[in-house]
């Protein structure tokens, strides 16, 4: 084998219980798990030329090729989840050798342990709004009094000026109470879920090329919720659904997650806090 | 999951599965752009993901319109900006 085509050893999770690998080890080459300090860290070994820095580079600019290796990188860890608390690492965490991976364990050992207690009886679950802004309009022209009225003067006026200018009016105002509701609606939503949330997280809000979706994404949130209080959380989810459906909002709770958004490494480590 | 018996009952399970959480979507919202991030041998950057981004034609700014849009954001704990 020629220098610099070795393999790599990609990096899944790391969890305190010897990890149940059957029915995913066959989705990627030579799944197992390396012990040190106490940890299990889940590892597969991948090829240099898919992973290798450059590699991986060209690679990602190829979304059916993130897709793929994304959904295989979610079922293993998802798996894993199925019988232990897991810390999940980000997509492609890559080391040249297990004694790479090993001296990283050992610096991070006592950090790993730390979140995996402090996540042990937890789940994650994320909720994200999206509005369908013109269903939200025809909700405020029947509610909004002022609106209404000056609905009803478009309607009755003959003169196409004053037609024009009171249109004009009517999108300004429109534009404010859609800004005004969509605010309170997404703070009323995210309060009454943080209830039940041990932990939140409001991430970025993503566009709709990313979204695929016609309405627009106007929260995007995670919850750190207690095992026992998963069903609790989910009813909360399904008033809010109802409550807020005749007003254009749609709620999509996915989970349990692995706890992706909720595990704290030290900064100066470069952690995802 | 009682009743996944084969590797078959299992991959009908997952692919439910996948088509409920594994979209597009949440590849880049937790699988990309959340997890644990340690100083690997190689690790995708923020750059990267950026250049993800990008190459879905997404303009980064069209979030931040969005955000702009709604006025005041929402009041709770934020992610460090990624």
């Amino acid at each position: 084998m020629k220098p610099g085509e070795e393999d790599l050893v990609y990096l899944y999770c790391v969890t305190e219980k010897a990890p149940e690998l059957k029915w995913v080890e066959e989705l990627v080459n030579r799944l197992h798990f390396v012990y040190h300090r106490d940890l299990y860290a889940v590892v597969s070994i991948a090829s240099y030329d898919e992973f290798s820095e450059e590699n991986l580079k060209r690679n990602l600019s190829d979304m059916g090729w993130i897709k793929i290796k994304v959904d295989i990188h979610e079922r293993i860890i998802e798996r894993i989840m199925e019988g232990a608390c897991v810390v999940p690492f980000k997509f492609a965490t890559l080391f040249n050798s297990e004694d790479s991976l090993k001296m990283n364990l050992e610096e991070h050992a006592e950090e790993f342990k730390e979140n995996l207690r402090r996540l042990g009886d937890k789940e994650e679950w994320g909720v994200k709004v999206y509005c369908d802004t013109g269903r939200l309009r025809n909700s405020i022209v029947r509610e909004d009094g002022e609106i209404f009225k000056i609905d009803r003067e478009i309607d009755s006026t003959s003169s196409q000026g004053k037609a024009f200018f009171l249109k004009k009016k009517k999108e300004e105002l429109m534009n404010m109470v859609v800004n005004k509701k969509l605010n309170e609606y997404g703070q009323d939503i995210f309060n009454r879920l943080r209830e039940e949330g041990i932990e939140v997280r409001i991430n970025k809000l993503l566009p709709k090329e990313v979204t695929e979706r016609k309405d627009e994404m106007i929260l995007n949130s995670a919850f750190l919720v207690g095992k026992g209080r998963v069903i609790a959380f989910i009813s909360i989810v399904d008033i809010l659904k109802a409550q807020y459906n005749t007003l254009g909002l749609f709620l999509d709770c996915t989970g349990p997650w692995p706890p992706y958004n909720f595990c704290q490494m030290k900064p100066a480590n470069g952690g995802a806090h | 999951m009682d009743k996944i018996k084969t590797l078959k009952d299992r991959d009908i399970y997952l692919d439910l599965q996948r088509e409920r959480k594994v979209t597009l979507l949440e590849v880049l919202d937790r699988v990309l752009d959340k997890g644990v991030v340690v100083s690997g041998d190689i690790v995708i950057s923020v750059a990267d993901v950026d250049l993800i981004y990008l190459g879905l034609k997404v303009l980064v700014s069209s979030v931040e319109t969005m955000e702009h849009l709604r006025g005041v954001p929402i009041q709770g704990p934020m992610q460090e900006p990624t």
